[in-house]
């Protein structure tokens, strides 16, 4: 019964796209999406890490997946955006993606898991594909990418 | 019931009750014979026994319950206070510690009986108690001031119940009771049980205070003749009473009454002093104030504090709300600052009323951020009040003799400031227990006494808080420690050779180093300094000592006033803007690049006399300087201690008060920024923090 219940059980996914590729963020990490605006660098920290922005009266670091990905590095467009994740700790994080498309909901049966594959870098990052009539989304595993790692 | 509710409630107290215990119980083993401390170990006890009941922890109850017991016995002089009982008297302590932490952390008192502990006590009491012969005999009065009022003998006393031992006499009482000895009457002491089962209290204690009356004159009841006539007091009343009768008829006439179980009459015998009449009544009160102060009341003794906080008016406030109101405060500031900004972009600033407003505002929100500062401004007290017990365990646990002086204790600092300081602390004293001060043997050889000397000491100094921690042991032999740091591969020979002495002590705060000849117990496990060394710098304090072998060694703590808002200087690098805390800039200096001069490959610039280090801050925070390399240097002279270093920015953008902002746990911990403000442009800035740089 339960597994039944749980197969049409639903999940709301913000969609955002690196290049071609389709990504999902759970809603319920999102706490906001702002435009691009005026990053300040922080030196000495993690490449990955953009600097720091104004949200609000707030002090918040933003971070570019592609570069934590492995990916080339992110090129702002009018269409960028920063996506605010706030994580269970209440602490917040800006993540730049290239374009936030949409927001789709998706059965809990149209979610199948990957298997950590050692070999690839970015499977690292992600918990599951979700199939969509405009193709698959990479469900990104927010506690796991940004869970905090002395480096 | 259901009593988790005041769980919180009880924690606070039990704790203010058990730390009370804990100074109390120093004393005690100074002066064993302290009546003022005996009082307050028994008021103490009793509460906790109260409130460990009602909360229904049985274990704990049952612990106070027999010391305080033992307390009761001691208050009556049946058993005295030595070393052993003390010692016991620590252990109760710290089980009584235990069953809080444990109730702090589980809400349940856990299940650790104790009964060794309340095995001992109850020896004390049995070894002692009903067995008349060995009653001690009345103790001498506190040495402070010599008691001439002594109890009339007690034939059937019952010392629990004579309750108006209690009754606290002030200056007029006094006075009227020193009026009527000289007169040839008597005081008595008088307390008057009602039997259980009466059901009008109030009005038999009206027939009684009529009976009295009729016989003498009643000068203080407990509770207040108010308070009896409304019924506000249990099964007991007690009073003090001036008659010419002698104490039977006293008693025969409450016995009177019906409805009345017991009554308890003694005397207080007032030797008169056969001198000038002035001098008398002077010297009465003052001897009927030492009596009342030995039967328990909270009178004080002019020598030492009673153990009882003065009640202030005061408000318990959760800190989470006071969080919230220093952000708001700051959030006004950044407002405020934006304000200001765009006004001078806009040239408002010659408008002069719109100008006259903003300085006013100006004025309003420092004044806010001050008092809102204030507010969460707690004395060091509640974390170093604890220390004298540590250091008196350690003695005993190092066999070594050593006393904890203490000063300052009510200096205050922010409140997230005095919740982190008491590790480091700690480990400061630790280290000077064991590390520096020296065994008893080794001390005399040197010609020291015996008993070792520990010093905490605090005080303000400007916009900071020192903390010293000082000892008058062996100090640091800087030898030992550049043999070790070399053997440790810490460092080479020729690099020791070139170090100073202060170079090799602060070897000291590298991780994983200790001294200590032998790993013990107390310290030298190598998680030291190192440790307290990176909390205080957390605290964006910083730690420096000085030594001198023989003779002790200091280190010292100093401690910003407040985290959250200070005031910067702004200053542009590479087109970025940062901020550097007012508190550690010295100077500003125009300096020209003909000046530089270069030692070990490296800039100084020789200011005034001095040979100061420069530091390029567009190389040490990786951008390009906006500047070309044939103009001025604009150079901020920074200190850290005793050291000085010249900072080399592109643009000095004056002075502000900037709210401190974490840049969060995200970002990896790196020293030289210490957190971000938000300019009143919305723009961050980026605080650096000069002590890592140096």
């Amino acid at each position: 019964m339960n597994e039944i219940r749980e197969q049409y059980e639903t999940t709301q996914f913000i969609v955002v796209k690196y290049g071609d590729e389709q990504y999902g963020v759970d809603i319920k990490y999102v706490d906001n999406i702002v435009r691009m605006q005026r990053i300040t660098r922080v030196p000495k920290v993690q490449s990955y890490i953009k600097g720091v922005i104004n949200l609000r009266g707030e002090v918040i670091p933003v971070i570019s997946l592609r570069l934590k990905m492995g990916l080339e590095e992110d090129v702002i467009t009018k269409a960028t955006r920063i996506i605010i994740i706030k994580l269970e700790s209440n602490e917040c994080i800006g993540v730049l993606v290239d374009e936030v498309k949409e927001v789709v909901t998706l059965e809990h049966a149209m979610i199948e898991k990957v298997a950590y594959d050692s070999k690839d870098p970015r499977a690292n990052f992600v918990s599951g594909v979700g199939k969509e009539r405009d193709g698959l989304i990479s469900l990104l595993d927010i506690p796991g990418t940004f869970a905090e790692k002395e480096a | 019931m259901d009593v988790t509710q005041y769980l919180e409630i009880f924690l606070d107290e039990t704790k203010e009750h058990l730390q009370s215990l804990s100074d109390q119980f120093m004393i005690l083993e100074q002066e064993p014979e302290n009546m003022d401390t005996i009082n307050e170990i028994f008021r103490s006890a009793h509460t906790l026994k109260g409130m460990a009941g009602t909360m229904g922890y049985k274990r704990m109850q049952a612990l106070t319950h027999d010391m305080e017991n033992v307390f009761s016995e001691v208050r009556n002089n049946t058993i005295k206070v030595d070393s052993k009982m003390v010692d016991l008297l620590f252990q109760v302590l710290d089980a009584l510690e235990e069953y809080t932490e444990n109730i702090q952390n589980t809400t349940e008192e856990g299940t650790n009986d104790n009964e060794h502990l309340i095995k001992a006590l109850k020896d004390y009491l049995e070894g002692n108690s009903g067995d008349s012969a060995t009653v001690a005999p009345k103790a001498p009065a506190p040495e402070a001031a010599p008691q001439t009022v002594t109890d009339a003998p007690q034939t059937d006393a019952d010392p629990a119940k004579e309750k108006w031992r209690d009754i606290k006499l002030g200056d007029t009482e006094n006075t009227v009771l020193a009026e009527a000895v000289k007169q040839g009457k008597k005081c008595y002491g008088i307390s008057v049980y009602v039997q259980e089962s009466c059901i009008l209290k109030a009005a038999r204690a009206f027939l009684v205070f009529k009976a009295l009356e009729e016989i003498g004159e009643i000068i203080v009841s407990v509770p207040s003749a108010q308070d009896i006539e409304d019924e506000r007091f249990d099964f007991d009343f007690s009073m003090i009473l001036i008659s010419e009768t002698d104490a039977e008829t006293v008693k025969k006439a409450v016995l009177n009454v019906s409805e009345i179980e017991s009554a308890y009459v003694g005397e207080l015998e007032i030797e008169v002093p056969q001198v000038k009449e002035e001098v008398q009544v002077v010297q009465i009160e003052e001897t009927v104030k030492a009596d009342a102060a030995a039967q328990g009341a909270v009178a004080k003794q002019d020598k030492k504090p009673a153990g009882k906080p003065i009640v202030n008016r005061t408000v318990r406030v959760d800190i989470e709300k006071l969080d919230s109101l220093m952000n708001l405060v700051s959030e006004l500031i950044i407002a405020k600052n934006s304000l200001v900004s765009t006004s001078t972009q806009e040239g408002m600033l010659t408008n002069a009323v719109f100008n006259e407003q903003m300085e006013y505002l100006e004025g309003v929100t420092t004044n806010l951020h001050e008092s809102v500062m204030k507010v969460r401004m707690v004395p060091i007290e509640s974390v170093v009040q604890k220390f004298p017990k540590m250091i008196r365990d350690l003695s005993k646990k190092l066999n070594k003799k050593m006393t904890l002086y203490m000063s300052g204790e009510e200096t205050e600092l922010d409140r997230t400031v005095v919740d982190e300081i008491g590790d480091p602390l700690m480990h400061l004293l630790r280290n000077s227990a064991d590390h520096g001060l020296e065994s008893a043997q080794v001390r005399k050889e040197r010609g020291k006494p015996e008993m070792g000397s520990i010093f905490l000491d605090a005080y303000q100094e400007g916009n900071n808080v020192i903390i010293e921690v000082r000892d008058d042991g062996n100090g640091i032999d800087v030898e030992a420690v550049k043999a070790k740091a070399i053997a440790r591969g810490a460092i080479t020979e020729e690099q020791a050779e070139n170090m100073s002495d202060k170079d090799i002590i602060g070897l000291l705060f590298l991780p994983s180093f200790s001294t200590a000849k032998q790993v013990t117990d107390v310290s030298g496990r190598g998680v030291g300094l190192d440790v307290v060394k990176s909390k205080i710098e957390s605290l964006s304090g910083e730690v420096d000592v000085r030594t001198k072998l023989g003779e002790g060694s200091t280190f010292i703590i100093r401690l910003p006033l407040t985290l959250a808002i200070i005031q910067a200087l702004m200053v542009e690098v590479g087109g970025e803007k940062y901020a550097i805390s007012l508190g550690s800039i010295q100077t500003l200096e125009d300096v020209d690049p003909n000046e530089i001069e270069h030692v070990q490959a490296k800039e100084v610039i020789n200011l005034r006399g001095t040979v100061i280090p420069l530091i390029r801050l567009n190389e040490v925070l990786d951008n390009e300087s906006t500047k070309s390399p044939d103009e001025n240097l604009l150079v901020i002279i920074v200190k850290k201690g005793d050291k000085l270093a010249g900072l080399v920015v592109d643009e000095v953008m004056g002075q502000q008060e900037i709210v401190i902002k974490s840049l969060g746990k995200y970002i990896n911990k790196q020293k030289i920024i210490s957190g971000a403000t938000i300019l009143g442009d919305g723009e961050i800035a980026l605080i650096l923090d000069t002590n890592a740089l140096l």
